[in-house]
């Protein structure tokens, strides 16, 4: 036991002296509001549907002209800002005022409009995606004059002005506008925050274990020190490690969300159910130790940092499922995908505590999931430490897919044994 | 004298299909310096490790500090292996102290042991400065420190003068001296024979993983010893009854005998003889250098007229 506590404070102490680690620590949330928050802002200004209302008030400076040679326009409907649609006699003088800059565009509403339906837009500068805006103005203004109901005109550009969405799903604890994209930034930025602390924190693991291969104290460690207890005096060493990372992470963020009045107004409408925050140390404490036995076992075999990250990707392949399939989890929560993913154990860490921040799970669920992260995190623990031996913690051997099999084929016949 | 502090009776280890050690021997005494020899690939690192409980061995008894090497005893042993090294990119003074309380001393203790052995080793003024920053030597002498500041029982050292200039040398030499006379048992594998003629009472010498020389220095040089004696004195000792050859170097005769002469013979001959006088007479030795060339070549040439 003193040893593995001396291991423990010795990776804590060596870990914490590190710059990079503080680099990484206070530089990963910018990351994570880059390739989150910005994005659903970015895409809220975008991509958000506008009503008419908006549409009028947001219409360019610049007006439209038109030439009614089907005479239907006889009157703009009530409310609309007469400055926006301009009415020539003939395309002649219609040209003339776009080429002199009166207006950005003019409709050609030919003779046989009623029966063909056919509208012409000559636009000064051609965009396959402008001039969308100013098409449902003017098809507001020929149906207001072709039905003369200002309110069936209305209803025909926005058949829904005014739904109230109510949720049949069971009751959340979110008061936030669930229109919100704000609010999909939060399981998103859980999902990264998981992902990555679990990563970097097992990541720290690997270049650990390789690190005293590579600089010869391994030897030296191994007479005073078990294998066991030194993968084991690491694993707990560096779990606390990343247990400050996340504090400093999700504390960072909780401070930044109290003072921030502005931007961040939607996320505070958020609130994470309640126990999201026991739910999700305990996941994440599961996942470290999974993944960290996993590239710790990477580790042992590696005869340097190079060799042994060439296979990190494959071995954190599991967790980065989800964050490819992040719009499962944002559109549809409970649904089959999420459910499985959050279910499975290798995905569970990142994918449960997704859906435990933006649905209303059902508790069954992350239990047995739980239950089934420990049991398969035992069993790799178990596998990894069979990895930790002196034989391999003292080889210089390289690290190929041909040693993984036979080791891998060693332990599990050893297991059986 | 007291029982061994180790004691390796038919080792073997196998690495799959590579037979690392086949078949070694030996006893080392507390108060004694040991030589460990033999050619790269002997099998010296492996047995070394197998002692010291690293590895597993497949067969053959070991004992250290008379029985099984647990938990507790390793603290008693210091250890300096080939492939050495510290962490590079931590101070000098914080990775010793680790590696101190590792070893069973609480934090203080490594502390102030350090300062002393850091004085004593010149590194004082650099504890503060990375690993990577202190030269070769300087790291080599770090590593002595990390493995006599426990104060073990039991000093393994492998190629203890590695990267060190001659006054370091010297230092080293001395301190593994003292720690012989402090009545710690001392195993020292190194390829300088000088170093092992000046420093071990005896040595195992392992070649192809099996012990294939094992006994007292002194006594296996004169086991070795050619079929010639060495003269010094006044006259002619060209001309001698029983000696095949005689020729003069660095101000001795070295006298090669006939086949059925000993060097009794050639002494009772000389003593006859009015016209010279003997200051000294020895039986010639050879140098363990030559000893470990020829019997590591001769067993490669017996293996290759086997074959």
């Amino acid at each position: 036991m003193r040893n593995i506590g001396l291991v423990l404070r010795h990776e804590i102490k060596t870990t914490l002296e590190k710059r990079s680690f503080w680099l990484t620590t206070f530089l990963f949330p910018l990351f994570i509001i880059a390739s989150t928050v910005l994005p659903q802002l970015l895409a809220r200004d975008t991509f958000q549907e506008p009503g008419l209302d908006t549409l009028l008030a947001a219409a360019q400076p610049q007006s439209a002209g038109y030439v009614d040679a089907a005479g239907v326009i006889a009157a703009l409907p009530p409310g609309f800002p007469p400055e926006l649609l301009r009415a020539y006699p003939d395309e002649a003088s219609a040209q003339a005022a776009l080429a002199a800059g009166e207006v950005g565009q003019y409709y050609l509403i030919p003779a046989d409009f009623v029966a063909t339906g056919d509208v012409v837009l000559v636009d000064s500068h051609f965009s396959a995606f402008t001039g969308l805006d100013g098409g449902t103005l003017m098809e507001y203004v020929l149906n207001y004059n072709l039905l003369g109901d200002l309110a069936l005109a209305r209803l025909l550009i926005d058949p829904t002005p005014s739904v109230t969405m109510q949720s049949i799903a069971p009751a959340t604890q979110n008061s936030a506008d669930p229109d919100d994209p704000f609010v999909f930034a939060v399981p998103f930025a859980v999902m990264f925050i998981l992902f990555f602390a679990i990563t970097m924190s097992a990541g720290f693991m690997l270049q650990s274990v390789v690190k005293e291969k590579e600089n010869r104290t391994a030897e030296i460690l191994l007479l005073s020190v078990r294998p066991r207890e030194l993968m084991l005096g690491k694993v707990l060493g560096l779990g606390l490690v990343a247990l400050l990372q996340l504090a400093i992470w999700m504390g960072g963020g909780w401070l930044a969300l109290n003072q921030s009045g502005n931007v961040a107004t939607a996320l505070t409408d958020f609130t994470l159910p309640a126990g999201f925050a026991i739910w999700a140390v305990l996941y994440f404490l599961f996942g470290y130790i999974l993944y960290a036995s996993v590239l710790g076992a990477l580790g042992a075999l590696a005869p340097n940092v190079r060799e042994g990250t060439q296979f990190t990707f494959l071995a954190i392949l599991p967790l980065l499922v989800p964050i490819w399939l992040n719009t499962a989890f944002t559109q549809a929560p409970d649904g089959a995908l999420a459910t499985a993913l959050s279910l499975f154990p290798l995905t569970a860490p990142t994918a449960m505590v997704t859906r435990l921040s933006i649905s209303h799970v059902p508790l069954w669920q992350p239990v047995v999931s739980l239950a089934g992260l420990a049991g398969t995190t035992y069993l790799f623990v178990l596998l990894s430490g069979r990895f930790f031996r002196a034989d391999t913690l003292l080889s210089d051997a390289s690290l190929n897919w041909g040693r993984i099999v036979r080791e891998v084929r060693g332990v599990r016949l050893h297991l059986t044994a | 004298m007291s029982g061994p502090t180790v004691s390796l009776t038919g080792l073997c280890k196998t690495f799959g299909p590579v037979k690392a050690v086949t078949d070694v021997s030996f006893d080392v005494y507390p108060g004694e310096i040991f030589g460990l020899l033999g050619p790269n690939g002997a099998g010296k690192t492996t047995t070394i490790r197998v002692m010291l409980d690293i590895y597993r061995p497949d067969h053959g008894q070991i004992a250290v500090f008379g029985g099984r090497l647990d938990e507790g005893k390793k603290n008693r042993i210091g250890y300096l292996p080939e492939e050495r090294g510290l962490y590079k990119d931590l101070k000098l003074e914080p990775t010793l102290v680790y590696l101190a309380t590792l070893k069973g001393l609480d934090e203080a203790t490594a502390r102030k042991r350090l300062a002393d052995w850091l004085q004593r080793f010149d590194l004082y003024d650099h504890r503060h400065k990375k690993v990577q920053d202190l030269s070769r030597g300087m790291q080599q002498k770090a590593q002595i420190i990390a493995t006599l500041i426990h104060q073990p029982d039991l000093i393994v050292v492998d190629e203890p003068f590695l990267g060190l200039d001659p006054v370091n040398t010297r230092l080293v030499k001395t301190i593994i001296e003292e720690q012989r006379q402090a009545g710690r048992t001392i195993i020292m594998s190194t390829h300088q024979m000088y170093q092992v003629e000046a420093l071990c009472n005896r040595i195992v010498l392992i070649d192809r993983g099996r012990s294939v020389l094992y006994g007292e220095v002194e006594q296996i040089k004169h086991d070795f010893a050619g079929n010639a004696v060495v003269v010094a004195g006044q006259g002619d000792f060209s001309q001698v009854p029983g000696a095949l050859e005689a020729r003069r170097e660095n101000g001795t005769w070295h006298l090669a005998l006939a086949p059925g002469v000993s060097s009794q013979d050639i002494f009772r001959a000389l003593a006859a003889r009015d016209d010279v006088k003997i200051e000294r007479f020895e039986i010639a030795e050879p140098s363990l250098e030559d000893i470990f060339v020829s019997v590591v070549q001769g067993a490669g040439a017996g293996e290759a007229a086997d074959a």
